[in-house]
């Protein structure tokens, strides 16, 4: 499996690197960076996948051909928060935000420990995004699209207090048919 | 010919033969105190007599021929002004300091203390003179140090208000997204002519022995490195980085401080980021599936200060030799803040002084796939030239941070300067 993996100027982008590579079996991951964007050829990658990354939404622009291809996208941290500006929701900071620390959520029924690094949250949900996991306070977690392959993560499945961080790659390609 | 011979010799009888060597032939120092986990073998370089001088444009093809090359190890200092240039951090300030500096000797001991045994190899005549200075050993112990106390007030470049004020403004970059840990340092400068600053050097590791004490000469500059912390060891293409975050003073008893330590959850959370970003800053050139955490939340004391640190462990690529990954993952993400490029542009911003070789690494590279390097904080560097000794320090700052107790951590960790500067 092709994997491109876009990184905007991150410091865990090559966690998610090794985390995709060693999940998926005879994945090839390639990682460009968001400096490459515009006029980056999206042909040949069987899912996308946009790291995570400081600053906010407003500070990435170019994202729409991205999420418009057609192809499987999994968006991590300022990823998800990508895919949702890009449906029309919208992101503020976080009260109390949280880094470095893990914590349980429910995901598709099952109580999992992740890892959050988020001083932003989606705020607003955009048009046709189901909130698939929330934290205890009501804080978005997960993202999916209803019916086209986008889904998003606001917690780090890369990061080492995330336990068992290959499950959230696994249901990303289930949820994307490519598993 | 190059001659190789095995010495045993004590710890205080190592520490005066690197005096001499340092003075008569302006040897280099990379000693090692035992007891640490950071703990490795002592190295001294005895008379350089190569040198590669890091500028801002050095490119890694020419640090390789320099530390590949004949003749090794190769030893000396990156500072952490070279590794703004490697990851794209423009400034404004101006240093005469040197991007970094690297030497190749004429003769080189090792140093295992635990075992006591010296291991000497290098050009014959220069060896056959070290012997002897050996054998004279007991002439040059328990001398006087020479080092000249000060009791003049450091000018500081970030004073109480300044460094809270900073403290502030990073809070709201962390709000915004910009950065969720940036360490904040300030520099302590002080005027004092006819320092001895291997004197200085001497006097600080018998009183606050770390394993990573470094004295490096880099023309008129004297670098004086009492580091407590690991940034990179690769032996055998096995990868091992040791982040430190987290800091409990001890008053009275340690166990209490141990506690407030590991059961802290701002410190626990800044050590858990520095992770993340050291996983990230070896991956880049380590084998798939190798890059893991051993002991997360590891203790070890130095001085009167309990520090909290991992072991970050990873396979080296077949493909990629131990430049390719020191310059990758340069300067120290536990030091700079996370995300990394991000929280550099933003110390660039807030700090007034240029950093130089504070936070940069004092390194040994063996060959393509051994090498050992410190992160260079508790480090000063005197100025023969001008008289000056500046001294940097600083702290990680999270959402969860007090401008006025980070304040006081950092004037913590500059504890034993000033302390031995007022002696």
């Amino acid at each position: 499996m092709n994997i491109l993996l876009i990184d905007n100027n991150d410091s865990f982008t090559r966690n998610l690197e090794h985390l995709l590579a060693t999940a998926v079996d005879e994945a090839t991951v390639h990682v460009e960076p968001y400096a490459n964007l515009q006029g980056l050829s999206l042909e040949g990658h069987d899912i996308l996948v946009v790291s995570p990354g400081p600053g906010a939404t407003a500070d990435y622009p170019g994202y729409a051909r991205v999420f418009d291809s057609g192809k499987p996208v999994l968006g991590v941290c300022l990823g998800m928060q990508l895919i949702n500006t890009h449906f029309g929701g919208s992101t503020d900071r976080l009260p109390g935000c949280v880094h470095g620390q893990a914590e349980n959520i429910v995901f598709h029924d099952r109580t999992v420990t992740v890892a959050r690094y988020h001083s932003l949250y989606c705020s607003s949900v955009g048009r046709e995004l189901n909130v698939t996991a929330r934290n205890f306070q009501g804080v978005p977690m997960a993202l999916e699209h209803r019916d086209r392959p986008l889904l998003g993560y606001q917690f780090h499945p890369e990061s080492f207090l995330t336990v068992g961080g290959e499950q959230f790659v696994h249901h990303a390609l289930r949820f994307s048919h490519l598993a | 010919m190059p001659c190789v011979f095995p010495i045993s010799l004590d710890p205080a009888r190592f520490d005066a033969l690197a005096e001499v060597l340092a003075v008569r032939h302006q040897a280099d120092l990379f000693l090692s105190s035992p007891g640490y986990p950071g703990e490795t073998r002592s190295f001294i370089g005895v008379a350089p007599c190569a040198e590669l001088i890091i500028e801002e444009d050095t490119g890694s093809e020419k640090i390789k021929e320099f530390a590949f090359g004949p003749g090794g190890p190769c030893m000396g200092f990156l500072s952490y002004t070279y590794g703004m240039s490697l990851r794209g951090v423009n400034s404004e300030k101006k240093t005469e300091f040197p991007y970094g500096h690297l030497k190749k000797y004429r003769a080189v001991v090792k140093y295992d203390a635990a075992s006591e045994g010296l291991h000497l190899s290098g050009e014959e005549k220069l060896c056959r003179e070290t012997i002897q200075y050996i054998e004279l050993i007991d002439n040059y112990l328990n001398k006087e140090l020479k080092f000249k106390p000060m009791c003049s007030e450091p000018e500081v470049s970030l004073g109480r208000a300044a460094y809270e004020a900073g403290v502030a403004e990073i809070l709201e970059r962390i709000r915004d997204g910009w950065t969720y840990q940036l360490n904040l340092s300030t520099r302590l400068t002080w005027q004092s002519h006819d320092l001895d600053p291997l004197a200085l050097f001497l006097e600080l590791r018998r009183d606050y022995p770390a394993p990573f004490y470094g004295y490096v000469r880099s023309g008129a500059y004297g670098v004086v490195s009492s580091s407590p912390e690991r940034f990179i060891q690769i032996k055998d293409g096995q990868v091992l980085s040791q982040p430190i975050k987290g800091t409990a003073r001890v008053v009275g008893d340690e166990s209490e401080a141990y506690r407030s330590l590991v059961d802290s959850s701002k410190e626990c959370a800044e050590l858990s980021m520095i992770v993340d970003l050291i996983r990230n800053d070896v991956s880049a050139n380590c084998e798939y599936g190798s890059v893991r955490v051993e002991g997360h939340k590891f203790v070890f004391r130095v001085d009167d200060l309990l520090q909290m640190y991992a072991n970050v462990r990873g396979t080296l690529r077949s493909d990629r030799d131990c430049v390719d990954l020191l310059l990758d993952a340069f300067p120290g993400g536990s030091v700079t803040g996370c995300p990394k490029q991000s929280s550099m542009r933003i110390i660039e911003e807030l700090e007034p002084h240029t950093r130089d070789v504070f936070c940069g690494s004092l390194l040994i590279i063996e060959d393509e796939r051994n090498m050992d390097s410190s992160i260079a904080i508790r480090t000063a560097v005197y100025d023969d030239s001008s008289g000056q000794l500046d001294y940097w320090a600083g702290s990680g700052i999270v959402i969860a941070s007090d401008p006025g107790l980070e304040y006081l951590e950092t004037m913590a960790k500059a504890g034993k300067f000033l302390q031995s500067e007022s002696k």
